[in-house]
């Protein structure tokens, strides 16, 4: 069908496709990352309005500025996920309310009307492999060491805020976190490897 | 700065735990280092993999609309930019009417009246234009997707699978067309009973192999009990064997684990 087969470049980038204002490659980026990033900005902010509004800046964000990813920096994903949690954190900063973000946020999505939801089967395959050998990789690493990542890559707190929050010094936060991020890593590239 | 500090500052940047200071260095060193930008990047997509942990969640259609919709609108903004001087030519015409208004004042006095309104007349019809043709390209938009999806649903290559509610839910049903040309199943779902606010539908493609099943999301009936699900890029190769749909928590789980609510027979 013409309208799958435009702009569909399997399981490779569609960046390069965006950045030439390819609209049908944008529309199979967006369908392909947009369920993924958009729980993770749910996960940042716990309000799923803020989270639905970060999208849209996300992704219009990627339309204007697909010519400027380098791959040679990190994957296309990684690229999408930095700038969404770069805009999440932002406004998670600006708003200060902090508190019980998971329960609303539990709560909002349960009140959804109903909508068409697309899903994509082949890239919750992909992203569901990733997904599971990310929990084996991150059920590897000290709990320590992960509560200070998540503190950090989820909440956006400084090393400072997360060994106050924590009551531990600054320097043991930033060898749990670096430990952390180098197991994470390392579990990583070993799971790809065994592929 | 060392690989090794290097590699322990990446590390902390990669989770936006960098300090500015820390991220400076990073970016003096990572010029002239190709060992360390092949590890940063390590770090950044196993960072990236923190945000692929969660279970994914489809968000609203009307967002995808919304985000090409600010799309179509920078572009038109854009080529509005690129007739910079387009408030020059509007002096010009504006001195050049004026005049010509006073002459034709002087000559004949209704007839400005009449250019004017005239000139509203051709803005409003303008803007009325504008308005049409970008709703038309928007209804364009949703007839070809729905012309498709008819296409889909009515085409040779389509099978219909019909999922019968279980003890839980016995008056709930589901039909799901499986177009194999466009590897795309639409699914409709009718009097599905309301979940807990801790717990979601999932629904899951049982292929023949391997036999464990695939989650193909995760989704929340409205109050009316329906859902329509769009389900694209099926697996290629495997023959789907059935679906069925159980009540997981929130967020959903990568092997079904609850009650199951509705299946195919």
């Amino acid at each position: 069908m013409t309208e799958v087969a435009r702009g569909d470049p399997g399981q490779g980038s569609y960046l390069p496709a965006v950045a030439m204002g390819d609209r049908d490659a944008f529309e199979r980026l967006y369908d392909r990352y947009a369920p993924a990033i958009y729980a993770f900005l749910v996960r940042i902010l716990g309000d799923t309005a803020d989270a639905q509004e970060v999208l849209q800046e996300t992704f219009v964000q990627i339309w204007g500025r697909a010519a400027s990813y380098d791959s040679a920096r990190g994957s296309e994903i990684a690229w999408l996920v930095s700038i969404s949690r770069s805009r999440a954190i932002d406004r998670l900063r600006s708003r200060r309310t902090r508190e019980a973000r998971e329960n609303e946020a539990a709560k909002e999505i349960s009140n959804r009307d109903s909508y068409v939801v697309r899903l994509n089967a082949a890239d919750a395959a992909v992203v569901s492999q990733e997904r599971e050998a990310v929990r084996q990789a991150l059920g590897t690493i000290p709990e320590n060491q992960r509560v200070a990542l998540e503190l950090s890559y989820f909440e956006g707190l400084s090393q400072s805020e997360i060994a106050v929050r924590l009551d531990e010094p600054l320097g043991t936060i930033k060898t749990r976190m670096q430990l952390g991020m180098k197991k994470l890593k390392e579990r990583l590239e070993s799971t790809r490897g065994l592929r | 700065m060392t690989h090794e500090e290097f590699d322990d500052l990446a590390a902390l940047d990669a989770v936006g735990a960098a300090t500015e200071e820390e991220r400076d260095e990073l970016q003096r060193h990572r010029s002239g280092c190709d060992l360390c930008r092949e590890s940063e990047r390590g770090y950044h997509d196993a960072a990236s993999m923190l945000a692929l942990s969660l279970e994914p969640v489809a968000p609203p259609e009307e967002i995808k609309e919304s985000i090409i919709r600010n799309i179509e609108t920078m572009e038109a903004t854009g080529e509005d930019l690129d007739e910079e001087d387009a408030p020059e030519r509007t002096g010009f015409s504006r001195w050049w009417l004026a005049a010509a208004a006073v002459y034709f004042v002087a000559l004949f006095a209704w007839s400005e009246l009449r250019v004017q309104a005239h000139r509203e007349h051709l803005l409003a019809l303008e803007a009325t234009a504008q308005r049409l043709t970008e709703e038309n390209q928007r209804l364009q938009r949703s007839t070809e997707a729905l012309r498709t999806q008819i296409a889909s649903i009515a085409g040779p290559q389509t099978s219909m699978i019909a999922l019968a509610g279980r003890e839980l839910a016995p008056s709930a049903s589901g039909r799901v067309f499986l177009d194999a040309g466009s590897r795309r199943a639409f699914v409709f779902f009718h009097d599905l009973p309301p979940n807990a606010q801790d717990r979601s539908y999932q629904l899951w493609i049982i292929p023949k192999e391997p036999a464990s099943p695939m989650s193909a999301g995760v989704f929340d009936p409205g109050q009316d009990g329906r859902a329509t699900l769009v389900v694209e890029n099926l697996p290629a190769a495997t023959e789907i064997q059935g679906l069925a749909v159980t009540v997981e928590p929130k967020g959903g789980v990568s092997a079904p684990s609850g009650a199951m609510i509705l299946s195919s027979s």
